[in-house]
């Protein structure tokens, strides 16, 4: 994939768990330009591996001299966000994508309702740029924890006024999904970022209340989970590959030197999807882009974030 | 017809059919399209709301209101014509709130500027369930001076706007509800092929 070198020019400690990053051109051209929700994947070279791991673009999309991202250190990190956090330093250069959008708002919508729980507010801050440029009616409810470990707050107050809308679990603010989403005039969209329970109570409530499938859409990009290892035998490329526990499939073929195909890298885009020719004991699929019955029969694998439940996996690459 | 061919463009219509999960359910038909409604007044009744609005005459002057009266429990609305329906769902819709349900029955004319009052409040046609009823006549949309015909039967026909004679084709605009019409004369004038009833 056609990479870009950046130089990180600015970090920020957002809150204990959060740093921003900003990221410019070394020789201080201007970036591609971007639609609010896209997404960069950063490539880290760490303990000998590649992590490469997506991250919302923030910024403003009229803005392409900086990227900005926000990345929270995860609890139990593989090692990307965590690298991240301690290695990564202002004046080191760095890959990223080209950015791609996977949430892009619904330009015919009449109005939209914007739900972000934590680490989750990143993709909106840049929507909310497209939005207010568009003069659209729309309203972002943002859930975190405290408002002490919340991120963005002021800046949010200040870009969307009265538009937005918080709520501090440690404060006992909730918020009411079934009343929000009652209550909404025809051509509504919503949209929702955040933790997986947060991501399937919108929908389950929006699609029990009859909103149109093409009305609801989340971002939710996982981080490959650990697993038993096991070993995957290319079919085309005759080679075979050890994944251990801790790497992903896709990290492991292209850590082989092997050329797969890949965007989002979290399981929602589809782009790595890979034949599978035999398995010896089933697939541990975790991503949210193949159909229930396309998980169920075992020939398609999303191996960014899915695993295989036996020791060996043949696969059509 | 050629045999797997198909123009993508062109709409597919279903039989009407209760949405399961709803917050309310909008039933607007017209003509034929009523027996339509009687159909899905002979599945489950939806526990949420269900508002019905009908128009008497149509293409093809059949009258169900009599027996809609005696179906349908509450909320149902006769017109005369199809203007006053759409007029009366031009008031219902801003006070309609999401999770409504549109359900449709009727000429493909009429089908469609359904569709055109519903996507002025941002509802997708692709959200409304369409049944088609009455006649197959189309609209057509002259390619040439962006007149639309309405209710044509025959393959071709001279356009309403220039007089050209117009090839009907299976391209359709959900825009304009239309589908495309092209001068079918336009290399050899006065060659025309035989001119046909297929859309009765």
């Amino acid at each position: 994939m056609n990479m870009i070198d950046v130089k990180v020019a600015a970090i920020k400690q957002v809150t204990p768990l959060i740093k921003h990053f900003t990221f410019v051109k070394e020789d201080g051209s201007e970036l591609p330009s971007f639609s609010g929700g896209s997404h960069i994947v950063v490539a880290l070279d760490a303990d000998g591996r590649t992590y490469r791991n997506p991250y919302s673009l923030m910024g403003s999309p009229t803005e392409t001299d900086a990227y900005h991202i926000s990345v929270r250190r995860q609890e139990n990190s593989r090692g990307g966000s965590a690298f991240m956090h301690e290695n990564v330093s202002v004046g080191m250069t760095l890959k990223i994508t080209h950015p791609v959008n996977l949430f892009t708002l619904a330009k015919m919508a009449h109005k939209h309702i914007l739900i972000a729980g934590g680490i989750g507010i990143t993709p909106f801050m840049s929507q909310i740029e497209d939005l207010k440029r568009l003069g659209v009616e729309y309203e972002l409810h943002y859930a975190f924890r405290s408002y002490a470990q919340a991120a963005f707050v002021d800046e949010l107050k200040k870009s969307c006024g009265s538009s937005l809308y918080c709520y501090g679990d440690s404060d006992g603010e909730r918020l009411d999904m079934q009343g929000l989403l009652s209550w909404q005039p025809l051509g509504t969209h919503v949209y929702v970022c955040g933790p997986s329970p947060m991501v399937v109570s919108v929908i389950e409530t929006a699609r029990n209340l009859g909103w149109p499938e093409h009305s609801i859409h989340n971002e939710q990009f996982l981080s490959p989970p650990v697993g038993e290892p096991f070993k995957v035998q290319l079919a085309k490329s005759e080679i075979e590959v050890e994944v251990p526990a801790e790497m992903s499939m896709l990290e492991a073929i292209e850590a082989a030197g092997v050329k797969a195909e890949y965007l989002c890298r979290g399981g929602v885009c589809g782009r790595c999807e890979l034949g599978v020719l035999e398995h010896d004991g089933g697939l541990e699929h975790h991503d949210h882009f193949l159909t229930e019955s396309e998980k169920a029969s075992c020939r398609k694998i999303m191996p960014c974030v899915s695993r295989s439940k036996g020791k060996r996996l043949l696969l059509d690459l | 017809m050629e045999r797997g061919y198909w123009i993508k463009s062109k709409p597919v219509y279903t039989s009407l059919v209760w949405h399961e999960k709803a917050t309310s359910h909008l039933v607007l038909a017209t003509g034929i399209g009523g027996m339509a409604v009687l159909k899905l007044f002979q599945q489950m009744h939806p526990r949420q709301p269900v508002t019905v609005l009908y128009a008497r005459y149509a293409q093809m002057d059949a009258d169900y209101s009599e027996t809609l009266k005696k179906v349908v429990p509450e909320n149902l609305y006769i017109f005369k014509f199809e203007e006053a329906l759409l007029a009366s769902l031009k008031e219902i819709l801003p006070d309609t709130r999401m999770g409504l349900r549109l359900y449709v029955a009727g000429s493909e004319g009429f089908i469609w500027d359904v569709a055109g009052v519903a996507k002025q409040f941002g509802i997708d046609d692709a959200e409304i369930m369409k049944e088609l009823t009455d006649t197959l006549a189309r609209s057509v949309y002259c390619v040439h001076c962006k007149s639309v015909t309405r209710n044509v039967t025959t393959n071709i026909v001279p356009c309403c706007g220039c007089e050209r004679m117009l090839f009907v084709r299976d391209h359709f605009s959900r825009n304009l509800g239309a589908y495309m019409g092209l001068m079918v004369d336009a290399e050899s004038p006065g060659e025309l092929p035989a001119i046909e009833e297929i859309y009765p």
